[in-house]
């Protein structure tokens, strides 16, 4: 395997910007927080996708940790608390191992964790239900260092539709677009992974820094609503932005996709609520599994999708987002944080040059921060912050 | 003289001067005594009307002054002199000398006030627009007014209105915390956010006011270690041990202890005004930081539910904490005089070293006249003056104090997070 060689060489160099890690939410749910109890410096491969050593042999060298909170009716009220306990956690991590993680603000600190060979670490917010409607909320999560947030998770809010719920606002409020410009103001990218494709577009108009999508890959491919439609991706060119293809087997494969409408659709038949975790649920989902074979992606699957990608938003603009610790299940060859470097070596398979890789690895994601910083300083310089509510612009 | 002609510099850097002032003499020997000098800082051009007419009648007690300074031992003329000239707000000058008025404001001059609760933030969140550099009419502390009073450090409250607990209480105190940060932001000549010790005596020499943020109620952590810890980090410095269920009546709980002990590691203080007695003794036991009493009087003088008792101001000049008296009449009485009173049994009973000042501006409470607003510090320097306090005790009041529980948190700190990693313990393990 000559390309493995050189994809391992190819990151040695611009290493990987990851879009999405759920390392903070495993360890809350785990260990709650107990470091101890997860250290890893030492081999987590039974616990966790993640671990210090596997970084560096998947050659990442930036890493978008994910303050994931739950966005249900339910854990709404306790979103914002929750999500300053997972900002303390990858604060923690980063205070723990000092010589392998290196703390990120800006573009700048990226680079500069690069040339040390240590893992520039940023934080992403997975949901606009992090901010409970308030701009200052979000002012503050920004000055904590989350440098994303992605608008929605799996549940609408009041100002945003989500992908993988029933249309309600038909894209961005007027507070939602308040929420883009307040997130442009201050530098913080906007994250257009699991929302409406209603809300892509509206994010959009409304944005004037770069958007990402920290782990979303191609609807043409696989028709789920997780990823991003061709009218989408064609207007990144104009915008700047980056698409950050994810690996997670049940949005990239169609047959895993309709694998898992089928298995959902078997618990709704036996009276059950699909995600239900209880014994006797996860004994209907096992006998379903038995009789139906879970469809396996491959790292193949994922750069047809980065061919895809390429051809309609441009090399320019894509990236690398994992979602590793988020995801149950991943691709043969992309099992876990260690293995970058098949998908790199597919992808020299399939002709890219090293330039190509470079910009999808690494200097795509940095660029992008880098050009949210310049927007924000323009904008910081003719407008104070804005204290707008949901209530005086949505009614 | 020094400390003024630095002072004023600063103020002529920040454009708060329209022409240099004449009076900058080479320092002189003062045998014991400091030359009296009247508030240096005058307003600037851009002042409103009444404002001018204060600042230009502050300039002739500048020049008034200055004479005297060139022959100190002087006695005053007449007292009636200072009167004439000083227009201040500070209404009642013809009851004391304006001789101790004036030494008064030399001495804060070099010792400025590091005052440990303003109410403001919680006041600017309701007004639709305000500008603290050029005054406030709407509010008790801008950034002239607090020239004029020689603050030079101020904790600014984010305790939230009543009612706001639970999960609720962590939003808003990050709204609360962004307010702050907003506002110093907007205002970079008058203020400057401090953390440390280090960063307010900075500040200070900058001729900016630093702004602590905090006490917080301790409903802002949300029942959580990671919560502070993330406070922490937005700035917070000191947290109110009241309103939870871990530092309630009862007194702390071991959850309770263990924010505290967390609080000692990050450097935030424990504020106890208004705590539960045990929580205030318990608090002082755990504590390897010194503890703060941010609004507290003598209850041996006044009862109040936050005003501290003979033994817990004891136990707190023990533990070489701080009680800073607010300046509030429903604490401390109607005048300057019963503030004193206080001050002085303080004083006594827990020691120079544990006694401070807390305006209590902009907080809902009436003041004693006099002591209107962030202004009016130099007339209750002055009846300590007059009340014989010395030079040290004085400094020690003001400023020394606060800056010694500063140094003393950083340090406690540094050691703690070298001894301890961050604690992840939770209230339902550690209170069922």
């Amino acid at each position: 395997m000559t390309f493995l060689k050189e994809a391992r060489e190819l990151l040695r160099e611009f290493p990987v910007a990851d879009g999405h890690n759920d390392l903070p939410w495993a360890l809350r749910e785990q260990v709650r927080y107990d470091l101890d109890a997860r250290d890893i410096a030492t081999d987590q491969s039974a616990y966790l996708h993640t671990d210090l050593a596997r970084l560096r042999a998947g050659g990442v060298g930036a890493q978008f940790w994910s303050v994931y909170v739950p966005s249900d009716a339910a854990s709404r009220p306790g979103a914002v608390p929750a999500t300053l306990e997972q900002i303390d956690c990858v604060r923690q991590l980063i205070d723990r191992y000092p010589a392998e993680l290196r703390a990120a603000w800006t573009a700048a600190d990226m680079e500069a964790a690069r040339a040390e060979g240590r893992v520039a670490s940023l934080m992403g917010a997975e949901g606009g239900h992090s901010i409970d409607n308030s701009l200052a909320t979000l002012r503050a999560l920004y000055a904590l260092g989350v440098r994303y947030m992605t608008l929605t998770h799996n549940d609408n809010i009041a100002w945003a539709d989500s992908a993988t719920d029933d249309p309600a606002v038909g894209g961005l409020s007027a507070f939602g677009r308040a929420v883009v410009r307040e997130m442009n103001r201050e530098g913080m990218l906007v994250d257009l992974s699991h929302v409406a494709a209603t809300t892509m577009r509206d994010a959009l108009d409304a944005s004037t820094a770069p958007v990402i999508f920290s782990h979303s890959s191609s609807r043409a491919v696989c028709d789920h609503p997780r990823n991003i439609p061709d009218d989408v991706l064609e207007r990144l060119p104009a915008n700047g932005g980056v698409a950050m293809v994810t690996f997670v087997p049940k949005f990239v494969l169609q047959a895993a996709v309709d694998w898992t409408a089928a298995a959902d659709e078997n618990m709704r038949a036996h009276g059950l609520h699909h995600l239900d975790t209880t014994p006797e649920a996860m004994g209907v989902h096992r006998a379903f599994e038995e009789r139906n074979p879970r469809p396996v992606a491959t790292v193949s699957t994922v750069a047809d999708h980065l061919d895809h990608m390429r051809e309609v938003a441009g090399i320019d603009h894509l990236g690398i987002g994992g979602d590793y610790d988020g995801t149950a299940f991943t691709p043969d060859g992309l099992g876990d944080v260690s293995s970058y470097p098949n998908l790199i070596a597919e992808l020299l398979d399939r002709g890219w040059s090293r330039t190509d890789l470079a910009k999808l690895t690494w200097q795509n994601a940095v660029r992008a921060l880098g050009a949210a910083e310049d927007v924000a300083r323009d904008l910081q310089a003719r407008t104070g912050p804005s204290n707008a509510t949901l209530e005086q612009l949505d009614g | 003289m020094a400390d003024l002609q630095d002072e004023l510099q600063a103020a002529g850097e920040a454009g708060e001067l329209d022409t240099p002032p004449t009076t900058r003499t080479k320092r002189k020997p003062k045998p014991g005594h400091r030359p009296p000098v009247a508030d240096p800082i005058a307003s600037g051009d851009r002042a409103p009307a009444a404002e001018r007419v204060a600042a230009g009648a502050r300039a002739s007690e500048t020049e008034r002054v200055a004479s005297h300074a060139r022959a100190p031992g002087t006695p005053m003329a007449e007292p009636m002199a200072g009167r004439a000239a000083g227009t201040e707000s500070s209404a009642a000058e013809g009851t004391d000398p304006p001789l101790e008025l004036a030494e008064a404001h030399a001495f804060l001059a070099a010792h400025p006030v590091a005052d440990g609760y303003s109410g403001l933030p919680g006041v600017l969140r309701h007004l639709p627009w305000y500008d603290l550099e050029l005054g406030e009419a709407g509010v008790d502390t801008d950034v002239p007014r607090m020239r004029k009073g020689h603050i030079s450090a101020l904790l600014w409250s984010l305790h939230l209105p009543e009612g706001l607990t639970g999960e609720r209480a962590v939003g808003a105190t990050l709204e609360q915390l962004d307010l702050v940060r907003t506002v110093v932001h907007a205002h970079p000549e008058g203020l400057r956010l401090a953390h440390s010790a280090g960063e307010t005596t900075d500040a200070r020499n900058c001729g900016r006011v630093a702004i602590l943020l905090g006490p917080a109620g301790a409903p802002a952590i949300g029942d959580s270690l990671g919560i502070l810890r993330a406070l922490d980090a937005l700035g917070l410095k000191a947290l109110t041990l009241a309103g939870v269920s871990w530092a309630g009546e009862a007194g702390l709980t071991r959850f309770g202890e263990e924010v505290v002990r967390e609080m000692n590691r990050v450097g935030v203080l424990a504020d106890l005004s208004g705590a539960s007695e045990p929580t205030v003794r318990r608090t002082i036991a755990v504590s390897r930081a010194p503890v703060l009493c941010t609004r507290s009087a003598a209850a041996a003088l006044r009862p109040h539910p936050a005003n501290l008792c003979d033994d817990l101001l004891a136990a707190l000049g023990e533990a070489h904490g701080l009680c800073m008296v607010p300046l509030t009449s429903e604490q401390t009485g109607p005048s300057v005089r019963d503030v004193a009173d206080h001050l002085e049994h303080v004083r006594a009973i827990a020691g120079p070293e544990c006694v401070g000042l807390s305006g209590t501006y902009d907080s809902g409470a009436a003041h004693p006249q006099d002591l209107a607003d962030a202004s009016c510090y130099p007339r209750l320097i002055a009846e300590l003056m007059d009340r014989g306090w010395s030079e040290d005790d004085l400094a020690l009041l003001t400023w020394g104090n606060v800056q010694r529980v500063l140094r003393t948190a950083d340090f406690a700190a540094r050691a703690a997070r070298d001894r301890r990693e961050a604690s992840t313990a939770r209230i339902e393990e550690l209170d069922g």
